[in-house]
This record gives C-alpha cells, structure tokens and sequence, in this order.
C-alpha cells in the first residue's frame, strides 16, 4: 500500500499527533517516518484519494497542530510516496535542503490576506475622476449614444478598474509587508484585487495583526478584507 | 476583520469548523512542498484551478457588465461615500495589473467546492463562504 505524505520536520519534533485522523475513509493512521536528522508524518495512502473536503481537512488538521511544536513542512496535498523506504529516501536525498528550510522557518507561521471592493464604490469613484466615463455614461443612459459606446466605455471601465485595483494590491502588500518576514503573492480569486501570504515571526504576530486591523479601518466599509492565520508556511517552503 | 485564531481552524472540531477551509483551500491544493519523487494522487478539481488561472482576459461580456453597471448608477444620489478611494487610489501605477475578470476564478473554486459538497453529504459551511455577502468589513466578526 502507498504512503500518504502529511509534513516534514527535524527529527526531534514530538509529532504530537494524539486524536487526530489521517485522510481516507475509515481515517488512516498517522505514524512517523525518521531519516537522520529528519522526520516524515505519514499515514497509509487511500485508494482513490479525492479532494473530498474530509481529508484536506485532515491533511489542515495535521499540519496545524505540527506548526505548534515546532519548524516545519507542509507537504501540498495529495502526495504519495510508494512505501516507507521511498519516503526515507527522499528525506535522505534532499536532507541538507530541508534541514535549511526548517532552519530558515523556524517560529514563524503564514497569513493569507484577501481583500474585495465594493464594486458600486470604486465605479462612482472612476465616474466621479473621468470625464470621459460620465460624458458616455450620460449620452448611454439617455438613449443618444452609438450603438457601439457601450463598449468603449465597458472597456475604458475596465482599464480603471484594473489599475485601481493594482494600485490597492501594492497598498495592502507594501502596508502589510513592512511588518512581516517576507511575502509571495497569488493571483486572485474571484472579485479579489489581492491575494498575499506573509511569513511572519511568531514574537511578531502582535504586530502584524495591529497593522491588518488598522488598514482594514482605514480602508473602511468599502472594503472585504479577510486575514487567515496563523496558518502552516504552505507558501514559502 | 479579525484575525482568526488558530484554534477555530479546521483542527478544532473533525467535520465541524471546516467552513474556513474554503479561504485557504488554494493553499492546501497548490502550495506547500513538493517532492518531485512523490507521485500527486489525481485530484479532480485541481487542474481546473490552475487552467483558470490562466484564462482572466477581460472579454466584451465583462465591457458590457461594467458599461451597464455605469450605466445603472444613480449619480445624483452620491450613494455610499468613496470614503478612502481618493487617498489610496492617488499613487496609482499604471499597468502591472494582471487582467481580471469575476467569473473565471470563482467559477474554478466553485467547481472545486461543488465537488467537494458533491462528495461529502454533511452539511457543508463553506457554502456560506461562496455566496458573498454585502461588502463590508464586518463580516469576519461573525466568526
């Protein structure tokens, strides 16, 4: 049977893995694979894994508790090694590059920021700053426009509406930034203008949260922000 | 906004809190660590995510949806307050901006989530997370 690879850490993480289940139905068991100077959280590997929302929560669940004893890393889900022995190789293969890593990541722990507009705001906005958007807006609306401006305004609306939004992006990022380790951003997902991950220093997490709060005041009710952490450091293994 | 504490993860309760899966589920599917070695059992959902990705061009469908949301707003009223825009919109930078149009991308972790309602027959609190409420920073209190 295949091996379900959950997180990497040194060998001298307890694993304190007590009352949580490992992905498939029934749960599989988690156990410890040790190579070293390293270890693997690993469990048997179900037959026909699917992202079912069970096992990423099991495999969230693993790793979350992980990140309470100490540096480590979190395996992307869905990873499978053909048995132990594959999984002490591929511990022993890359042992220095992730003794490294879990060196470089030690106390620190994700955020994820996503934040949206209120999409009526930020089209007053560009309306109330374009001549050009009201001088179409008002010839549509009253029945003399061209049959065609409803598309040069569409995309005038567009062009606006993208650069504001790259500019809030760059906002919140060099905002929240300046209080963490370091960042990688994504695209984002759907009426996002900013999908961001920060790595930040336990001992700083005060800090960073104090600067969420107060960007989040600041930018006001227009605004949907949603800060996910402490999170595993998915992002920057 | 606040920050959610860690122990009303998904860790806390087994079926129980997984609604905060939903904001992460892009990291737990495409980011973390990767060994090469390793094989990625075939994930339906996956692939879609990051086809979609990719396909974010702004469309004459998305013209048109601005042009007549311009078009439905009463200006006179004033409405809500661009409160902040001025300030924060000031610097803008030109170009950098990666083409984005709604739909793509909500429709790709729609996809994902549908699949994972579909396998799960539990009540499934992501499905809040799906349909946005009103804009407006209070929502996460209520977490």
């Amino acid at each position: 049977m295949s091996v379900y690879v959950y997180s990497i850490t040194t060998s001298h993480h307890p694993h304190r893995l007590d009352g949580l289940d490992g992905v498939g139905s029934p749960p599989s068991e988690l156990r410890t694979v040790r190579k070293g100077d390293l270890a693997a959280v690993v469990s048997d590997a179900p037959d026909g894994l699917r992202p079912k929302r069970r096992d990423l929560g099991a495999h969230q669940a693993v790793q979350e508790r992980l990140m309470t004893d100490g540096a480590m890393l979190p395996l992307q889900f869905g990873l499978t090694a053909p048995d132990d022995d594959a999984v002490r190789n591929a511990l022993a293969e890359r042992a220095e590059e992730y003794a490294e890593r879990l060196a470089a990541l030690d106390g620190c722990v994700e955020y994820n920021v996503k934040a949206a507009i209120d999409q009526e705001v930020l089209l007053r906005d560009i309306l109330a700053r374009s001549e050009e958007a009201r001088r179409m807006n008002k010839l549509i609306t009253s029945g003399d426009a061209p049959p065609d401006m409803p598309m040069a305004l569409g995309e005038l609306i567009a062009r606006e509406v993208e650069s504001r939004h790259a500019s809030l992006s760059e906002t919140v990022i060099s905002r929240l930034g300046a209080r963490a380790e370091d960042s990688r951003r994504s695209d984002p997902l759907g009426e996002d203008f900013v999908n961001v991950s920060f790595l930040v220093p336990r001992k700083e997490e005060d800090h960073f949260s104090d600067a969420v709060d107060d960007l989040t005041a600041e930018l006001g009710e227009a605004f949907d922000v949603r800060c996910r952490g402490p999170l595993p450091v998915y992002s920057f293994v | 906004m606040t920050v959610v504490p860690q122990s009303g993860g998904v860790a806390a309760a087994p079926g129980g809190s997984s609604g905060n899966l939903y904001d992460i589920l892009e990291l737990i599917l495409d980011r973390g660590l990767v060994i090469d070695v390793f094989v990625r059992v075939s994930l339906v959902g996956i692939e879609i995510l990051k086809i979609d990705a990719r396909v974010v061009v702004p469309s004459v469908d998305t013209y048109l949806r601005f042009a007549e949301a311009c078009n439905r707003l009463d200006l006179e009223s004033g409405g809500k307050e661009p409160a902040k825009l001025p300030d924060l919109v000031g610097e803008v930078t030109e170009g950098g901006a990666h083409g984005k149009s709604k739909g793509a991308l909500s429709g790709a972790v729609d996809a994902i989530t549908d699949s994972l309602r579909g396998e799960d027959k539990e009540p499934e609190p992501a499905a809040r997370e799906r349909e946005r409420p009103a804009r407006g920073s209070s929502r996460r209190r209520e977490e």
